[in-house]
C-alpha cells in the first residue's frame, strides 16, 4: 500500500477547513466589519489578540473549558508549549486584567478573528471559524448584563436577520440546587447529562431527593411570560433563590428595553456556559440549525478576578441566517475608456479594466460577469 | 438556508412503529393512510394537522434527522441517543414503549471459562461502537469493534468475535444462537424527542406536542 501522501489532490483540504470564493468571502468580511462597528458604536474598542499564546496562560481559569479542543503546538524559540486560540474571549479578559489592568472601569472591548478547534461537532463540522464578539468588563451591575444582551441584539438585527430570539440561561443554579442536596462526584455527572437533555425520565432516575424540583425547573423552560411565573412558584434553596431573583430582574428589564426580541428562558441550560458565573444567553433564528452566539457574566483571571459579561458571535452561523449577500454593479471599462471609471468607482461600481482591446466590448462584459460597460463615457446595461 | 415552516415528525421503521402507532391516535395525530402501507414507496407523509408532516426512516437516522433541525420531533430508542449523544436533541419525554435492553452476549460455553477482570481487550460485533467502546472503557477494557448493521448473532458462530453487544427483548434470538447475555448495558424505552434550536425559535407549536405526546404517554 503506498503512503497516503502519494495521491494527495492539490486542492483537498484537511478536514474542516475551506476556501472560501467570490461571492462567500466578500460576504463574509462586509458581515464582520457590519457586526464590528455596531459594537464599536456602542463604545466597545478593538483589540486584536494572537493567533497563538503561551498554552498555561491560554487554558488557565475560564480557558479551561477550551482545553480539549485547542491545537498545541511546541514554541521552538521559547522551548514552551503554546496554543492556538480555539476562542477569543479569555485572550481579551486576559488583556484587561493585564495591559489594560489600569483602564478606567467598567472597560468596553471588542473583537473579531479567526479561531482553531480540534474538531467540529456533527452538526457544525466547521474547524476554524469566525468569532465577532464583545466584553464588558469590570461591572456586576444588572445593567450590563442587560447592555451585553441589547447590543448582541442590535448587531445581529442590523445585519437583517429575521425570527430572532434569545435564550436567558442561569448557569449556576443547577450547581446551587446540587450543592443543597449534597449531590457530587459522578452522581452530580449522571445527572447533569440528563439535564443537559431535557430528560426529565433520567432525572429521576439519577436526581435523588433533589429529582422533583428539577424536574419542576426543566418544566420552566419555555417562553418568558410562561416560564418566570412558573419558575417563580418553586421553592428554591436560599442560594438558588437569588441567583433567581437576578435571572427575573434581567429578563424583565430586557423586555423593556428591546421590546422586539424574542425572550426565552431555560433555566438548566449548562454545556457551552461550564465558565459561566451568572445570567447567560444564546442567540437563535427562528429556522436555523444552531445558535448565532452566545455569552453570559463570568470572572476574570482564575475565577477571582474582575466581574465581567460579554458575547461571541459565530460568524458562520450569522451568514447562514442573513439575507443573500448583494455584491456592487460591475463595469467593464474597454481599453482606453478609463479615464471616466474614477467617477464610476466613488458612486459604487466595481470597474473591471479591460487589458487588451476586445473585438466586442459587451460580450467581453458578459464574459467577465460585468452588468454594464462603459461606452464614451457612459454606462450601457449588458443583456 | 431555513428550514421548513412544516413541523416535521420523523418515526422509526419497523419494530417500534407498531408500538408507535397507538400513541398517535391518542395525541389527536392521524396520518395519510399510505403510511400504513409497508410496500409504499412514500417517504413524506401528510397528517390531519396542516403544520405537522411525518417521515419514517431507519431508527438510527431519527436522531440523525432531528439533531441536524431536518426533522423537529422525533421518537428514537436510548440505545440511539446513547450511540450518538447529540447535543442538539432534547428528550424530553419517556414513552414507555419498545421495552428492550442492551447487553453483551457470548456463546454459552465461554461463560465462567476466564475471568473478565484479567482482560485489556475485547472484540465485540455491534452496531453501537460508541457505546460499546464506552462501556468497557470504564473498567479499563479496550473493546475492538467490527461494526455490523444486523444478524449480530451470527458472529459468534461464524469466527467474527466471541462476544456481541446488541438489542434484547425477549432472548429468543440469542437462545436460538446458543448465545446468552453476559452484561446489561442499558434499559432500553423509546424516547420522545425534540431538536434544541426548533424549541427555542418555535417554542408555542413545538411544546403543543410535547404535551399531547406526554398526555398519550400518561394515558397507556
Amino acid at each position: 500500500m503506498s503512503g497516503a501522501n502519494d495521491n494527495l489532490h492539490k486542492a483537498l483540504l484537511p478536514q474542516g477547513l475551506r476556501d472560501l470564493l467570490p461571492p462567500a468571502a466578500e460576504a463574509e468580511a462586509v458581515a464582520v466589519a457590519r457586526l464590528v462597528a455596531a459594537l464599536a458604536s456602542h463604545g466597545y474598542e478593538r483589540v486584536k489578540p494572537p493567533l497563538v499564546e503561551f498554552e498555561d496562560n491560554l487554558l488557565s481559569g475560564a480557558g479551561a473549558a477550551m482545553a480539549p479542543e485547542t491545537f498545541r503546538l511546541m514554541d521552538p524559540v521559547s522551548q514552551r508549549m503554546v496554543g492556538l486560540r480555539a476562542d477569543m474571549t479569555t485572550q481579551v479578559a486576559r488583556i484587561a486584567a493585564s495591559r489594560l489592568g489600569h483602564s478606567p472601569r467598567p472597560l468596553r472591548l471588542c473583537y473579531a478573528g479567526q479561531v482553531l478547534r480540534v474538531k467540529g461537532s456533527e452538526v457544525r463540522p466547521e474547524r476554524q471559524v469566525g468569532q465577532v464578539g464583545a466584553e464588558l468588563i469590570g461591572s456586576a451591575d444588572i445593567a450590563a448584563d442587560i447592555e451585553a444582551v441589547a447590543v448582541a441584539a442590535e448587531a445581529l438585527v442590523g445585519l437583517g436577520i429575521e425570527g430572532l430570539s434569545v435564550d436567558l440561561s442561569l448557569p449556576t443554579l443547577v450547581p446551587a440546587i446540587c450543592r443543597a442536596h449534597g449531590i457530587a462526584g459522578t452522581d452530580l455527572e449522571t445527572l447533569r447529562a440528563a439535564l443537559d437533555h431535557k430528560d426529565s425520565a433520567g432525572v429521576a432516575v439519577s436526581g435523588g431527593k433533589a429529582a422533583p424540583l428539577l424536574q419542576k425547573l426543566l418544566a420552566a423552560a419555555g417562553a418568558a411570560s410562561t416560564a418566570l411565573p412558573a419558575l417563580a412558584k418553586l421553592d428554591l434553596p436560599t442560594e438558588a433563590a437569588t441567583e433567581r431573583a437576578r435571572l427575573v430582574a434581567v429578563a424583565e428589564r430586557l423586555a423593556q428595553a428591546v421590546p422586539q426580541l424574542a425572550i426565552t428562558i431555560d433555566p438548566v441550560e449548562n454545556r457551552g456556559f461550564e465558565y459561566h458565573t451568572g445570567v447567560s444567553f444564546a442567540f437563535f433564528a427562528r429556522g436555523m440549525k444552531s445558535e448565532l452566539g452566545r455569552g453570559g457574566r463570568y470572572r476574570t483571571g482564575n475565577g477571582d478576578g474582575e466581574d465581567a459579561t460579554g458575547f461571541t458571535i459565530y460568524t458562520e452561523a450569522v451568514l447562514e441566517a442573513m439575507p443573500a449577500h448583494k455584491s456592487a454593479p460591475r463595469l467593464f471599462v474597454p481599453v482606453g475608456a478609463g479615464a471616466a471609471a474614477a467617477a464610476f468607482r466613488a458612486q459604487g461600481y466595481v470597474t473591471v479594466a479591460g487589458l487588451a482591446p476586445a473585438k466586442d466590448n459587451a460580450a467581453e462584459a458578459k464574459r467577465l460577469a460585468c452588468g454594464f460597460v462603459l461606452t464614451d463615457g457612459k454606462l450601457i446595461e449588458v443583456h | 438556508m431555513r428550514g421548513n415552516e412544516t413541523l416535521v415528525l420523523a418515526l422509526p421503521r419497523g419494530r417500534i412503529l407498531g408500538e408507535v402507532t397507538p400513541l398517535l391516535k391518542r395525541a389527536g395525530l392521524e396520518i395519510e393512510r399510505a403510511f400504513d402501507d409497508p410496500e409504499a414507496r412514500q417517504l413524506r407523509f401528510k397528517t390531519n394537522h396542516e403544520g405537522l408532516e411525518v417521515i419514517r426512516v431507519r431508527s438510527f437516522d431519527v436522531a440523525t434527522f432531528v439533531a441536524f433541525g431536518a426533522a423537529q420531533l422525533g421518537v428514537a430508542g436510548n440505545d440511539v441517543l446513547m450511540e450518538f449523544d447529540y447535543p442538539e436533541i432534547y428528550v424530553p419525554l419517556d414513552l414507555n414503549i419498545g421495552r428492550c435492553r442492551l447487553v453483551v452476549a457470548a456463546p454459552k460455553e465461554d461463560v465462567g471459562r476466564d475471568d473478565p477482570a484479567r482482560w485489556s481487550h475485547v472484540r465485540i460485533a455491534t452496531k453501537y461502537p460508541e457505546v460499546t467502546r464506552r462501556h468497557f472503557a470504564q473498567r479499563g477494557v479496550q473493546a475492538e469493534c467490527i461494526v455490523l448493521n444486523g444478524a449480530m448473532e451470527l458472529a459468534p458462530t461464524m469466527g467474527l468475535s466471541r462476544q456481541i453487544v446488541d438489542l434484547v427483548a425477549t432472548g429468543s434470538t440469542l437462545r436460538a444462537n446458543g448465545l446468552v447475555e453476559i452484561e446489561h448495558i442499558a434499559d432500553v424505552t423509546s424516547r420522545f424527542i425534540v431538536n434544541r434550536a426548533a424549541l427555542k425559535t418555535r417554542t408555542a407549536e413545538m411544546q403543543y406536542w410535547v404535551d399531547r405526546f406526554r398526555e398519550a404517554a400518561d394515558a397507556a
